[in-house]
């Protein structure tokens, strides 16, 4: 949004152009098919790492939603994707011998996860800064401990094992290629989702409340209201992820929803680029890759990735893929209009 | 019962010092770069090993005047290592965004816990005491010399830095500089060597916490950093990040409410809600805190604005 | 016609030559960085060292074996990664993975599908209950770790009360609650049963609490070096009550680390101290040539657990495949430097050994 723009008015999507950029759309169209056509020739173990690249995608997308278009630090990402997760670990499997089919418990676990969103994001979203950073990260936290006490709903530390196999209307999701299907497919959805609120009239009032909170509320705009849009469609996106990694894994235990895996998550979108969704691809990329490839350096592995993601963010603070350069740039560069 | 309270308030102030002294480094950064320090945590692991290193070293251990000695030279050099961090990882990305640091200390708190491992071993190590040993009984509760050395020192710092900021022409720098640096640098204040000079402070004290603490439970590990530097955190934005008087409170507090929630959650709540349950009643206590008072007990007022960072990401 | 004969004979002599020439890789996946370092680290040590052994002795049918070691960091998500990858190297014959029941369980998934032999240190009762023909547990689970104690502390100490403490953790909730329900069921009363965080150092707290219900016996569900600093605290804060623990406290650090606090103690492990036995004492002083360090809690195990997959590569028919091997483990029968190995058909040991320690004079010595 440049600054010559007079305040509040009304401003339309900057990807609205009058033609459809048929070049633009064939681009974007190509990658996916190209990665789907890649995983038909990939041995199963690099297909398995694309597969946590396109998951870890998908979480990133959620959560530039509120740290790259609303500006608000949420250090606490993980307690979203673990509510997807238990949603399918209780919801199909044995512990409660309930068996509901996988599309249903993928609306339910971006459901719960949303109005987790919604119940975290009353109370907390009038802080400000750091402190709201600070209290997701005491959300998350507590998330994981009450998954990890409440032993009667959970299993405790024990976890849920034997987790049934995903079906979606008759195809059963039990490969790691049937998964790069699921991701794909998910991943342009949100890929598209957030595209859309990012040249919506949401998305304006989201970079209103980013560069200016007060003059945006002076605008008019529901400075709150348009936040809690925000925690709770990022937090679904987040919960939705979190049902297809139990599903992918059929095991799911609070090991796997540390205050790490939420730095991880917003690591890809920094590393990538904030508010840019190609970089939130891109910075899963790296972030699953690097360490998948340092295997070799064995013992100085974790050594080298500190310093990898150091010289990383010193090259590039604003991030590989900076805000600027998202996916309605590439529409406009390669559309030939304006 | 009455002595059942005491020994609780007086394992309270142990834990309490040990947080208050690694979140006096973490609101001092805070309230200077605004940045989460997340190296900080690995520094105080450091502190540890370095000052066992030294121990052996200098062949000395397991006397407390050894203990000073050690305890300053550690200082000396986490410190040091506090500022080069700054200058490598920090410096270079500050007015970028606000992100970019946090994640750049982040990568350095990797890198730190590694080197650790690679050098001293994954095996946790078991640590001498610096601290002297004996019990003195006080109204039925039992009070080690440890606890009572700790809790000395922790104030004996925490006073010295107290009056270090208040009292001298580099205090005043760094206050100057932590209220506005901009303006700071027009009257003159290189805001570079405040900055190290914090970045020399707090990993120091933090290394200093390092060495009573694992003095304290007799063992290190190259993990411990972690945990103890999250709950350090809290404690300083539970006083008002930013204020040094608050992490102190900050940290007393939140050794006191662990404690006591340990102690009485299950037997308050008949075997309900039992031990395990601390760190979300540590972690609750802490969001009711921010939802009532905004700053943290301690924080100043500050305008919204201030605490507004206008496109900083 | 005769070109198909042609191709398929080079294919077949490329393959054989291949196979003559190439190592036969050893998979292992253990935590190597976080908090349980120290046990993955000296646990692959062991495997290492029965590897180099065997390769000293002219290898495996004519072939040399290579350990590939690789760090899951106690997580299941990578877990899962390394076991695909070891999947797919053909070269890799059988992995000794995991650790911890956590990451093993999802990973014995995808093992399972490439028919990969997997022999596992985790003692989660859980773990073997998928039924796969491909797993091997040759240590005891914890119902045996957990019911040990409690009825040793029923029986020959006549416990009337019992404190019990563990870390949340899957392998310390299981044994503390193993030991909790035999102990009630042998008629003692359990006065309290508490979680602690796996990285706490501070249990001041909850020892004030536990020392005003004065319980005969303590429980520590937990691994080290909670498990020390709880006994020393305890200790400290006058508890008088026998103290007992699971088997990672089987370590000269716990006894270093509990310093006087630790006798008494009386502490369970699945194998004998490393100087109960001529084969043990080898054992140690090979690993301490090898490494230069002391063994860890888990060397010997990892040090068995490839010798099981050595020793069936060896009778295993020529070329060895996954499925040639997966049918010699099951058929094991030999004494292995912890005791004797030989598999039920689900992968457990036929007679898991458990051994309870107590901590005399600076060292261990067996009770039970």
């Amino acid at each position: 949004m440049s600054a010559k723009k007079p305040w509040c008015t009304r401003v339309t999507s900057d990807a609205k152009t009058t033609h459809i950029p048929w070049l633009g759309a064939a681009v974007l169209l190509l990658l996916p098919v190209a990665v789907l056509i890649l995983g038909q020739f990939l041995p199963t173990y690099p297909l398995r790492v694309l597969d946590m690249i396109l998951l870890y995608a998908i979480l990133g997308l959620g959560l530039n939603i509120v740290v790259g278009y609303a500006g608000l630090l949420d250090l606490g990402f993980v307690a979203f994707y673990a509510i997807g997760a238990y949603s399918w670990a209780l919801l199909a499997s044995g512990q409660f011998d309930i068996h509901l089919p996988f599309w249903l418990v993928l609306i339910i676990g971006a459901g719960l996860a949303g109005i987790a969103g919604i119940l975290l994001g009353i109370p907390v979203l009038r802080l400000r800064g750091d402190y709201l950073a600070i209290v997701t990260l005491g959300f998350g936290e507590i998330i994981r401990v009450l998954m990890n006490n409440l032993d009667g709903l959970t299993n405790g530390p024990q976890g849920i094992a034997r987790i049934d196999e995903a079906h979606l209307f008759g195809w059963t999701l039990s490969t790691p290629l049937d998964f790069l299907y699921l991701l794909v497919g998910l991943l342009i959805i949100a890929f598209l989702f957030v595209w859309r609120i990012e040249g919506s009239a949401l998305g304006t009032a989201l970079s209103a409340v980013r560069e200016d909170q007060d003059a945006a509320r002076g605008c008019g705009i529901d400075t709150t209201r348009v936040k809690l849009v925000a925690f709770c469609t990022s937090a679904m996106i987040g919960g939705a992820g979190g049902v297809v990694f139990a599903a992918m894994q059929r095991f799911v235990s609070p090991e796997s929803f540390t205050f790490w895996e939420s730095l991880v998550i917003v690591l890809v979108i920094v590393v990538g680029g904030l508010g840019n969704p190609f970089g939130a691809i891109l910075g899963a990329t790296l972030l699953i890759l690097i360490p998948e490839m340092l295997r070799a350096w064995a013992d100085y592995r974790l050594l080298l990735y500190g310093i990898a993601l150091v010289l990383i963010i010193l090259s590039r603070p604003r991030g590989l893929l900076p805000r600027a350069y998202g996916p309605s740039w590439l529409m406009r560069r390669l559309g030939g209009g304006r | 019962m009455g002595s059942v309270i005491l020994q609780q308030t007086i394992n309270a102030l142990t834990v309490g010092s040990i947080y208050a002294l690694i979140a006096l480094g973490y609101t001092m950064v805070y309230g200077v770069l605004r940045l989460i320090n997340f190296a900080h945590s690995e520094l105080f692991t450091a502190g540890a090993f370095i000052g066992l290193g030294l121990a052996g070293a200098l062949g000395v251990s397991g006397h407390p005047f050894a203990g000073v000695l050690v305890g300053v030279i550690t200082f000396v050099i986490v410190g040091l290592i506090g500022v080069s961090v700054e200058i490598v990882a920090y410096r270079p990305l500050r007015g970028t965004s606000r992100l970019a640091p946090m994640l750049s200390a982040l990568g350095m708190a990797v890198v730190i816990q590694n080197a650790v491992m690679l050098i001293a071993g994954r095996r946790p190590l078991i640590y001498p005491s610096f601290l002297p040993n004996g019990v003195v009984e006080i109204f039925g509760a039992i009070v080690t010399y440890k606890q009572i050395t700790i809790f000395a020192v922790a104030v004996i710092l925490m006073v010295g830095l107290e009056l270090f900021v208040n009292r001298t022409n580099l205090g005043v720098r760094i206050r100057a500089v932590a209220e506005n640096a901009e303006t700071a640098s027009l009257v003159g204040i290189n805001p570079n060597t405040a900055i190290s000079l914090i970045f020399f402070i707090g990993p120091g004290l933090g290394a200093v916490a390092g060495i009573l603490y694992s003095s304290f439970y007799g063992v290190a590990s190259f993990t411990m950093g972690f945990v103890i530097g999250m709950k350090a955190f809290t404690a300083a934005i539970l006083g008002g990040i930013g204020s040094i008087p608050g992490a102190v409170l900050g940290g007393f507090l939140l050794g006191a409410i662990e404690t006591f929630a340990t102690a009485w959650m299950p037997v308050l709540t008949g075997g309900l809600i039992g031990t395990e349950y601390r760190d979300i009643f540590a972690f609750s206590v802490l969001v009711l805190i921010l939802l009532f008072r905004p700053a943290g007990l301690l924080g100043e007022h500050v305008s919204e604005e201030t605490m507004v960072y206008k496109s900083d990401f | 016609m005769k070109l198909k004969t042609v191709l398929l004979a080079a294919v077949a002599a490329t393959a054989l030559a291949g196979a003559a020439r190439a190592d036969v890789l050893i998979g292992t996946a253990g935590p190597t960085s976080n908090a349980e370092a120290l046990f993955g680290t000296t646990w692959q040590n062991g495997m290492d060292l029965a590897v180099r052994q065997a390769n000293a002795a002219g290898g495996v049918q004519g072939q040399k074996l290579q350990l590939v070691r690789e760090d899951d960091g106690g997580d299941p998500k990578q877990g899962t990664l390394i076991a695909q990858k070891q999947c797919d190297n053909k070269e890799m014959l059988a992995v000794v993975a995991n650790f911890n029941s956590g990451v093993t369980i999802p990973s014995s998934d995808v093992y399972n599908r490439c028919g990969l032999p997997q022999v596992t240190n985790a003692s989660n009762p859980k773990v073997t209950k998928a039924g796969y023909k491909n797993l091997f547990r040759p240590i005891a689970n914890d119902l045996a770790q957990g019911a040990a104690p409690a009825e040793y502390a029923l029986e020959k100490l006549h416990a009337k009360t019992a404190a019990v403490v563990h870390d949340k953790q899957a392998f310390g909730q299981g044994v503390a609650e193993v030991f909790r329900d035999t102990f009630t069921k042998g008629g003692g009363k359990v006065t309290s049963f508490s979680g602690v965080a796996q990285t706490d150092v501070d249990f001041s707290a909850l020892l004030t609490t536990i020392r005003s219900e004065n319980p005969d016996v303590i429980y520590f569900g937990g691994v080290m070096p909670a498990v020390g600093l709880f006994v020393k605290q305890a200790r400290e804060f006058g508890l008088k009550g026998t103290f007992f623990g699971a088997d990672s406290a089987f370590t000269p650090d716990f006894i270093q680390g509990a310093g006087a606090a630790s006798a008494g103690a009386i502490v369970s492990f699945q194998a004998p101290p490393y100087d109960s036995s001529d084969a043990l004492k080898t054992f140690a002083a090979d690993y301490k040539k090898a490494f230069g360090e002391e063994p860890g809690p888990y060397s010997a195990y990892g040090y068995v657990e490839a010798s099981i997959i050595i020793e069936a590569m060896k009778k295993a028919p020529l070329p060895l495949t996954r499925e040639g091997i997966v049918a010699e483990i099951a058929k094991s029968d030999f004494e292995s430097v912890v005791g004797h190995v030989a598999f039920q058909p689900n992968g457990e040991l036929k007679q898991p050994f458990i051994f309870l320690y107590q901590v005399k004079d600076n060292g261990f010595s067996l009770v039970k």
